[in-house]
């Protein structure tokens, strides 16, 4: 078998990462829906005509409220209503109202909403199955609503640190000229749109089982709303009937008084309008819609039919009732209600909607009024069609150059896209515009004005397809490239890491008349893999995912007792316990599990984490209830204890050397700084914000940031480098017995002493930063990782011969994922600490306080793979080295090859898995809820895995070289 | 997780599962195929016994009143298991039978002690109100793994190893079997019965240890079967190559 030479290693190795991340970056930007983004908000320019080089004015933004409504007004040319109560029915599907396919709905439906019925009737009331798109939950289809964009996911995710709606909206519009406005309802409206409301009394939707009082709680103030004046917009929203469909599902007993009791509103709200209309009190436009709809057993959240079947009632656009009431399905989408309200209403189109005003709200208007309405919305679609499409960009906008020689007439449109979409523009601009002139002259006639309409909806029905089939489709190719170049680099990694092992153990086969049981499959090799697999398949349902920290803490304790039981094995038949050698070492290695499963017994038990259980008692909460003062004791504590043990760990290698003595010199410093900034500082909100708390803090974060890398840089410079035969060994226990002609021709003692050192820099300031930045709670925790990181060190610097490497190496990722967890983390982008993010912020900075974020959630696994440094000083691999084919590529291959590739490995495979588990579940219910989110963490695993392993690799090689290029002068002077 | 639960249980079971070529130790008293049979039906059939009752006489179940169910399991299995192991015993020549017994006896807590500390360490609640219910479970786990090897070996640690940690040598000679395969059965089958736990089914039965003991007692039940299928192939083949 021919080994591979360290620089194809290293080259492959690359090549199956740089493999993952185009992989990896393909996949993110197909799946991930990329909202059309346009920001800012609509203002006037949205009644002009869109131009290229058109002057922004902004100062009009700065008008007050009357002003700038008077000149939206003047600008639009409509207003008929002053009005607007918006009734949101929770899970109302449309087909109860307007019955399906031609049909009207059952009779015991007719009957359970008599006012309704006989307002569609006499035509008083329009109606619409309003199409949602999925997911069909509440919150995002009010977004979809009021801004007429259908959001994203990313969007969703990274606004994480608030739920309010920031996007252009139809609420932000009115309340920009001066609208005052009511919620009575769910108080999700309270979240998106906090402080905009006048008055509210909010519901919440978590009592699940309660039907009546939830509705109740808004109709008790209803009288008292519709006999006030002082609102224009009133938001209604009852969730009674999604209960009643989650309780008992479609056909439920209930569902007939609960659309009556939906109907007796309706009633009250018209009869009342109708009255304030006779006495001049303005008109009100009463707008009927449902968020989604449900399945037949009352569930909601996917892309069915049922479940997207929502409804938009318009009822009072038209006053007088005509006689021809029609089933037809009148299909429309629900994006196209926000569009549809800001052109009845006068106020500037949201910038990112996609929707269409809708057919027929505008049949009471004039013609004129109604082609205006086209009009805006087809240049406000235009304005983000040209965002969106290169091709209709202003640098090379084919509409502007053959606007000229275009007469007025209709030209077939085919082409690519951007023509297409230009060309069914410019169809209906030029048509308007002759007619306009034409109406100058009143010589128009009712076939040119219906010809308009529909030269404006082609091009509308057209330009907003396109624009919601490009947030809601997946390009199937970029996913498929996406995930097969991920497989091809998780194979390429496997492969390494199968074809290292190998050549590895064959070496140590010819080394040594093997021991019984190395080529054996022992039970912990079998169970690391089996690992792998049980995480793979607990990723398909989605109540693992969202309790992954139960896998993580079982495997890994599984894991310490499959050891113990090794270990065990070992353990010589004596009756009497002597202390030799052998012993001693066993005895040294179940301390450490034992010290692995107690620690890891509490890291467990510190947070109760995931979705289902969190109410169930932890030592977090306990702490918390205990106070604040007992909180900040168990943390000093700890913090003094993580001290001590670091010098401790430090003092192994003997305190007489210098730079031994300078690098523990510093850290005491810096340890004790940071303890005085905890003493002085954290949980004192007060001081805390002011400004040199934070000048302190960016400087305890500037020397923990410095340090480190001095000393790596330093230490290899400054390691002395002993020539004679006879070394002094850096570890008492683990001496090297390398052949003395390698000793003597390479710097491997040297070398493991620096890596010794600059290890436990690392862990030793990545546990210092962590103390700052932790919430108080957390100090314990990090106290026990790193204990559990300096057993499994002691662990493995025993285990020799006994334990192969890989399964070490992926045995520390496990406990990296564990301790994840145990610091308080979840699959839900809830749990990541925000307020940690801005410690030692003077001003906002999103890329800063996204770094700090994810220092935060990712301590515990990049304090495990950094701490790769330490395991690569300590593990003993001098078994692997034979003097005659020894040279530096081979020794860096030996120290290096696994603990970078295992991680990388396991990580390639579990990211692989999770991707394709993703892209079959995509249609679930809960794909935006559950596994998107879980994406979202194993992407930035993957990040904390190449951060991890390539500080690892550059420590190393750097060391290396350094300290052999001296090594060489000094043999040579 | 069923899926799962069944890949890590083949890795596991392919562990102890010994060679049946293996020759008879000198130093471990054999056993006739009827004798396991006995045994084990006995075992069996008191754990049967300990749920009927459990069930008509007292009008509990597992689900219900977890403690009392495992205590009553305990308490019917206990005799049971000490008696019939202790008549197995290593070394009859040193060791009596009401030697053996009281070391069964001893056994019981010391194993409940190691047993209740391995599913602390794995995640078992710790609070009060799971006190009682842990100390049931853990004895009842004690009979399946510890106390039938306490009765026949005694502290003899390398009878301990071969059992328990397959050191030097696989489990070999009928009476290894007997106490090796149901104990890790048990041990398995709790292991697996652990996994619904942490999910959001809202079943009674996720809380701890109802179960992991419905895994522990299927997974004994299987490893009782398996073992006596295992001796009585071993039987046919040596009698086979006897003739």
């Amino acid at each position: 078998m021919s080994s591979l030479t360290c620089a194809k290693l290293i080259l492959f190795s690359i090549a199956g990462v740089v493999i993952q991340i185009i992989g990896l970056s393909l996949f993110v930007y197909g799946f991930f829906p990329v909202k059309p983004a346009l920001s800012g908000i609509s203002g006037t320019e949205s009644f002009r005509v869109p131009r290229c080089n058109s002057v922004h004015n902004e100062s009009e933004g700065d008008l007050p409220p009357d002003q700038l409504k008077a000149l939206y007004e003047e600008l639009s040319g409509i207003h008929p209503f002053d009005r607007l109560i918006l009734m949101v029915i929770d899970g109302l599907p449309a087909e109860f109202v307007l019955g399906k396919d031609h049909q009207p709905p059952p009779k015991a439906l007719m009957e359970a909403m008599p006012y309704t019925q006989s307002l569609l009737a006499n035509g008083v009331a329009i109606g619409y199955h309003a199409k949602a798109a999925p997911p069909t939950v509440t919150m995002p289809r009010l977004k979809a609503m009021v801004s007429g964009a259908i959001g994203g996911f990313l969007d969703v995710a990274f606004n994480f640190n608030t739920q309010a709606l920031l996007d252009d909206n139809l609420l932000g519009q009115f309340f920009s000229v001066g609208w005052k406005m009511v919620m009575l309802g769910d108080e999700t409206w309270l979240k998106l749109f906090p402080g905009l409301f006048m008055r509210h009394d909010g519901v919440s939707s978590f009592f699940v089982k309660d039907t009546v009082q939830v509705d109740h709680n808004v109709s008790r103030h209803l009288g008292d709303e519709l006999s006030r004046d002082d609102w224009h917009l009133l938001i209604l929203h009852y969730l009674g009937l999604d209960h009643v469909g989650h309780i008992g599902g479609r056909n439920s007993i209930l569902m007939a008084p609960k659309l009556l009791e939906m109907d007796e509103v309706v009633k009250m709200i018209h009869t009342s309008i109708i009255a304030n209309q006779d006495n001049g009190q303005g008109r009100t436009l009463l707008v009927v819609v449902s968020d989604h709809g449900m399945t037949d057993n009352g569930n909601h959240g996917g892309s069915s039919y049922d479940e997207t079947d929502s409804l938009a009632l318009f009822i009072g656009l038209k006053n007088h009732g005509s006689e021809h009431a029609s089933y037809t399905v009148n299909t429309v989408y629900q994006v196209d209600i926000a569009p549809t309200l800001a052109l009845i209403f006068g106020v500037p189109i949201p910038k990112n909607n996609v929707g269409v005003l809708i057919l027929g709200t505008f049949d009471s208007f004039t013609d004129e009024q109604h082609l205006k309405a086209l009009e805006l919305n087809s240049w406000q679609l235009f304005r983000l069609l040209q965002a969106q499409l290169p091709g209709l960009s202003c640098e090379n906008s084919p509409c502007e150059s053959f606007i000229d020689d275009q007469g007025p007439r209709k030209s077939k449109c085919n082409g690519n896209l951007e023509n297409m979409i230009c060309c069914l523009y410019l169809n209906a601009t030029v048509l308007h515009s002759s007619w306009k002139s034409k109406n100058v002259s009143r010589s128009y006639s009712r076939a040119d004005y219906s010809s308009i309409v529909a030269a404006y909806y082609e091009f509308l029905k057209t330009g907003s397809e396109w624009l919601s089939r490009r947030v809601t489709d997946k390009p199937v190719n970029l996913l498929a490239f996406g995930v097969a170049a991920m497989l091809l680099s998780c194979l390429i990694l496997s492969c390494l890491i199968f074809h290292v092992c190998k050549e590895f153990c064959i070496r140590q086969k010819k080394n040594f008349d093997l021991v019984d049981g190395m080529s054996n499959w022992n039970l912990d090799e079998a169970f690391i893999l089996g690992v792998i697999l049980i995480v793979i398949i607990s990723m398909g349902s989605s109540s693992m995912v969202e309790e992954e920290q139960y896998i993580w803490h079982f495997v890994t304790s599984t894991l310490d007792l499959l050891l113990l039981r090794k270990t065990m094995q070992s353990l010589p038949v004596k009756k009497s316990f002597r202390l030799y050698e052998g012993t001693k070492k066993i005895g040294f290695q179940v301390y450490s599990i034992f010290v692995l499963i107690i620690s890891g017994r509490t890291l467990r038990g510190w947070h109760q984490g995931g979705v289902n259980w969190t109410h169930l008692p932890d030592v977090s909460k306990w702490l918390e209830m205990a106070g604040s003062n007992n909180v900040k004791l168990v943390q000093l504590v700890s913090c003094l204890l993580i001290i001590s043990l670091c010098f401790f760990t430090l003092s192994v290698l003997g305190s007489r050397r210098k730079f031994v003595l300078v690098v523990g010199f510093t850290f005491l410093v810096f340890g004790l700084l940071v303890l005085q900034h905890i003493m002085i500082y954290q949980e004192n909100t007060i001081v805390q914000s002011s400004s040199t708390a934070t000048l302190m803090v960016q400087i305890i974060f500037a020397v923990l940031g410095i340090t480190p890398i001095g000393t790596f840089i330093a230490l290899p410079l400054v390691m002395p480098i002993s020539i004679s035969k006879k070394h002094s060994s850096h570890d008492s226990h683990t001496s090297t017995p390398d052949p003395i002609e390698i000793q003597y021709k390479y710097p491997l003692v040297e070398l493991k002493d620096s890596l010794y050192v600059i290890g436990w820099t690392y862990i030793g300031y990545w546990c210092l930063l962590q103390l700052m930045l932790q919430q108080p709670v957390n100090a314990v925790p990090i106290l026990l990782i790193l204990m559990q990181i300096l057993a499994s060190m002691i662990y493995s610097s025993y285990s020799g011969l006994h334990q192969k490497q890989w399964v070490e190496i992926a045995a520390f990722y496990y406990l990296g994922m564990a301790g994840h967890f145990a610091l308080g983390n979840s699959n839900s982008l809830a749990t990541i600490d925000v307020a940690g993010a801005f410690i030692g912020m003077s001003s906002y900075s999103t890329l800063l306080s996204g770094i700090l974020m994810f220092i935060i959630t990712y301590a515990s696994p990049i304090l495990f793979l950094i701490s790769m440094v330490m395991y690569i000083s300590v593990k003993d691999t001098s078994y692997l080295l034979i003097t005659q084919s020894a040279d530096s590529g081979y020794l860096l291959k030996i120290m290096l090859a696994l603990p970078c590739l295992v991680p990388m490995g396991v990580n390639s495979i579990l990211l692989t898995a999770y991707t394709i588990l993703l892209l079959l579940m995509r249609n679930h219910l809960f794909v935006w809820s559950v596994f998107s989110p879980k994406y979202l963490y194993v992407c930035a695993t993957t990040v904390c895995v190449y951060i991890g392993v390539s500080s690892v690799a550059l420590t190393v090689i750097y060391s290396y070289l350094v300290l052999a290029f001296r090594k060489r002068m000094q043999c040579s002077s | 997780m069923k899926a799962n639960a069944t890949t890590s249980s083949v890795k596991f079971s392919a562990e102890p599962e010994p060679e049946a070529e293996a020759e008879v130790s000198p130093s471990s008293p054999s056993i006739s195929a009827l004798e396991a049979l006995s045994v084990h039906l006995i075992s069996g059939l008191g754990l049967g016994l300990a749920l009927l009752l459990a069930n008509n006489v007292y009008s509990v179940n597992l689900v219900s009143h977890p403690s009392l169910t495992l205590l009553l399991i305990s308490v019917i299995e206990c005799p049971i298991v000490i008696l019939l192991y202790s008549r197995h015993r290593k070394n009859r020549e040193e060791c009596s039978y009401l030697k053996a017994v009281g070391r069964g006896l001893v056994g019981l807590p010391v194993g409940a002690l190691v047993n209740s500390l391995g599913a602390i360490a794995l995640g078992a609640p710790v609070g009060t109100q799971y006190f009682l219910t842990t100390i049931y479970w853990s004895l009842m786990m004690s009979l399946f793994t510890i106390v039938p090897a306490v009765s026949v070996f005694g502290s003899s640690w390398k009878d301990w190893q071969r059992i328990f940690a397959q050191t030097n040598c696989r489990p070999i000679g009928s009476l290894d079997f007997m106490i090796c395969l149901p104990a890790h059965g048990a041990i398995i089958g709790a292991w697996l019965g652990a996994w619904p736990m942490p999910l959001d089914w809202e079943r009674p039965w996720q809380e701890w240890p109802i179960c992991v003991s419905y895994g522990a007692m299927a997974g004994y039940l299987v490893a009782i079967v398996v073992s006596f299928s295992l001796i009585l192939v071993r039987a046919s083949f040596q009698h086979d190559k006897r003739d």
